[in-house]
């Protein structure tokens, strides 16, 4: 009885069509964010279990946040719209370099126009957007093949984006400001004259950017635009003859996939990492960001979170329980262990469940609902 | 689910020429490679209409269904539809011109629910951008309630009210059948393409599907274009009928006229040409 929606009839369609129609789902929702928002900085402050060290934020919740972004941003373009991509570190670097060149000003001499161009630094909000927005231009002009090649061939085509993108940002100096070992850090993070500077400050500005875009992406993927995407996904013949445009379809999936995933890695390089060289966001950062969203549940928000998560903490548990059992294990061991746990994973889930980790949620829910007769 | 609902035009009768000409096909020919499914091929549809489409299998049946939304492009001959002759065009341009179809094989987005599969029918009818989408509220807020009570109506219409939320992928066969007519229909169309709506179907569902088909051209005065291959529900839905054999028409006419026809008789029993 605790997992019901009998009794909760719907008499409006805008009822019905609610983010979380289900009343239980919702109040989930808001205890949720109310602990994220109030509960997770109260408790860090306090250093009450298992918030009492910086570490449980630094190097888990924040890179959390930030890589649940980016399979939001990922599960879009794969999950809902069927559009395979190898690219996704890529597009991180993208955001992140050109956050990093908004916020320190861009120079650009154009010498065949005789003139440059030339914008002052800007400050650390417009620049996160603005490398999310460029992200998002390349992600259209990388999305321009799809509309021509499916499947294997377009993962080779973004393949090659990935690895054309991590040549430029280590050839091209003007990228990195010509800083002589090519690592280049972050500005003050300075928002509306707030400076922000500690771990949970840090957790607080990703858990916002994070929230807003994952409204977003619900928005988007359960209104026209998102039925569009998952019509060219199941059957693009059939979507065409619907009215649908793949042009337009595909190419505004490239876009606010890239746009998302552009900001997470402006988020990553600016917040979490604070200064970074091109190899954080190489071809194993565009694979990590993949298996988040197959084991996590292709088409599927809530799966994009749970994947991260998943990604995260296995290394982390896989390195510290057989240390509480008193077996400890080395670390090379513990990287084995990961890939081994993680393929078996993507091989059962493609295999038995398509739909990841947010479908055995959904299963256990309707379980639940029924619980506890059988049928 | 239409707003303009027109009376319905006399038609006195099956097969009298009532009605202007909604599409002409003229001298039509098609093929892949060596394959001729279409040789030169002419017929027309008229506005308000049932006009069943038959022959014997690989006679170029569903080829004709894809030379008319666009979806093969004829090698020879001209189509002209409303009056105006049409160049080589885009499937989702016959859409916008009002053009739905079904499917053979059922193509209905898999992992989508009932609901979402019929609610793709409106894309075209839909405006709000991206950004407006991105915020649900307001416009697209109420641009989407507008079209959902829509597609209610063609739920209601087509008895899935309990399948509604149902991904469509599970659904037995004929319930799939009717959903993609619902998505066909939640376009508006003006002309209907169903290509063998009943086939796999026990009497039964039949002639629930009959009974739909019938009341959209009656209620909506869609013209539809039906492929079929049971005979009795050609005799009892289509006004006219076309057939086809290896590509080329044999026989047009009324039910009656054509099931008495000579060469029709001799293709179903598969006479050597
Ligand atoms: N895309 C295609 N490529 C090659 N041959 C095709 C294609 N579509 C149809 N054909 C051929 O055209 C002929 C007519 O097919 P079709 O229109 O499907 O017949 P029907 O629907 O009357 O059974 C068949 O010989 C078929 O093999
Ligand atoms: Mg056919």
């Amino acid at each position: 009885m605790l997992y019901r929606e009998a009794g909760q009839f719907k008499t409006t369609y805008s009822a019905d069509m609610a983010i979380f129609p289900i009343r239980q789902d919702r109040v989930a929702l808001i205890l949720l964010l109310l602990f994220a928002f109030i509960g997770v900085p109260v408790m860090a402050t306090f250093h009450i279990w298992p918030l009492g060290s910086d570490y449980m934020l630094r190097a888990i919740l924040i890179p959390f946040l930030i890589l649940a972004l980016a399979a939001i941003g990922v599960n879009i373009l794969v999950g809902y719209c069927g559009q395979i991509s190898l690219g996704s570190g890529a597009f991180m670097a993208i955001g992140a370099y050109s956050a990093y060149k908004f916020s320190t000003g861009v120079h650009l001499p154009l010498a065949w126009l005789g003139t440059a161009l030339a914008i002052p630094p800007l400050p650390v909000l417009p620049s996160i957007l603005l490398g999310g927005l460029m992200a998002a231009v390349v992600g259209i002009l990388f999305g321009i093949p799809s509309l021509r090649i499916k499947g294997l061939y377009l993962a080779v085509a973004t393949l090659a984006a990935q690895f054309f993108f991590d040549w430029v940002f280590i050839r091209v100096k003007w990228f990195t400001n010509y800083a002589p070992s090519g690592s280049v850090s972050a500005p003050e993070l300075n928002f509306f004259g707030l400076t922000v500077n500690t771990s949970i400050e840090r957790y607080l500005l990703c858990l916002i950017f994070v929230t807003l875009f994952a409204f977003v992406a619900k928005n988007l993927v359960r209104g026209n635009l998102g039925r569009q995407w998952m019509a060219i996904r199941d059957m693009d013949i059939a979507a065409e003859l619907m009215g649908i445009r793949p042009f337009y379809a595909k190419l505004t999936a490239f876009a606010v996939s890239s746009f998302m995933v552009g900001v997470a890695g402006a988020l990553w390089a600016f917040v979490y990492l604070g200064a970074w060289e091109p190899l954080a966001f190489d071809i194993n950062r565009s694979f990590q960001l993949l298996f988040m969203v197959i084991i996590g549940g292709l088409g599927s928000i809530l799966g994009s979170f749970l994947g991260a998560a998943f990604i995260l903490i296995l290394p982390i548990m896989l390195d510290q329980v057989p240390h509480a059992i008193g077996v400890p294990i080395s670390v090379e061991t513990v990287s084995h262990l990961v890939f081994i746990v993680t393929g078996a994973l993507i091989c059962y889930l493609l295999i038995v469940e398509p739909h990841g980790f947010a479908k055995l949620w959904s299963i256990g829910k309707e379980k639940l609902r029924l619980w506890p007769y059988p049928y | 689910m239409k707003a303009d609902v027109k009376p319905k035009p006399v038609i006195a009768g099956q097969g009298v020429d009532a009605g202007e000409v909604l599409l002409a096909v003229q001298n039509v020919s098609l093929s892949f490679g060596g394959v001729r499914a279409i040789r030169n091929v002419s017929f027309d549809i008229r506005k308000g209409e049932i006009r069943a489409i038959i022959g014997p299998n690989g006679a170029g049946k569903t080829s004709m269904l894809n030379v008319i939304n666009g979806f093969y492009h004829p090698q020879e001959g001209v189509i002209t539809y409303k009056g105006r002759q049409r160049s080589a065009m885009r499937p989702h341009i016959a859409a916008s011109q009002g053009i739905a179809r079904t499917f053979q094989n059922v193509a209905l987005f898999k992992g989508m629910s009932t609901l979402d599969n019929i609610m793709t029918g409106r894309t075209l009818k839909m405006r709000r951008g991206l950004l407006a989408h991105a915020l649900h509220f307001g416009p697209a807020k109420r641009e989407e309630i507008r079209h959902r009570a829509a597609v209610e109506h063609i739920i209601d219409f087509l008895e899935i009210a309990h399948i509604r939320k149902a991904p469509v992928g599970k659904l037995p066969y004929g319930l799939q059948k009717r959903v993609e007519l619902g998505r066909a229909l939640a376009m508006e169309p003006e002309l209907l393409l169903l290509d063998e709506p009943m086939a796999g179907m026990n009497l039964e569902e039949k002639q629930d599907m009959s009974r739909f088909i019938l009341t959209v051209r009656d209620a909506f005065n869609t013209t539809i274009a039906l492929i079929e291959h049971d005979m009795g529900v050609v005799m009892d839905l289509s006004d006219r009928v076309v057939v086809l054999d290896y590509g080329q028409k044999i026989a047009d006419g009324t039910p009656a006229e054509v099931q008495g026809n000579q060469a029709v008789i001799d293709a179903y029993l598969g006479v050597a040409h």
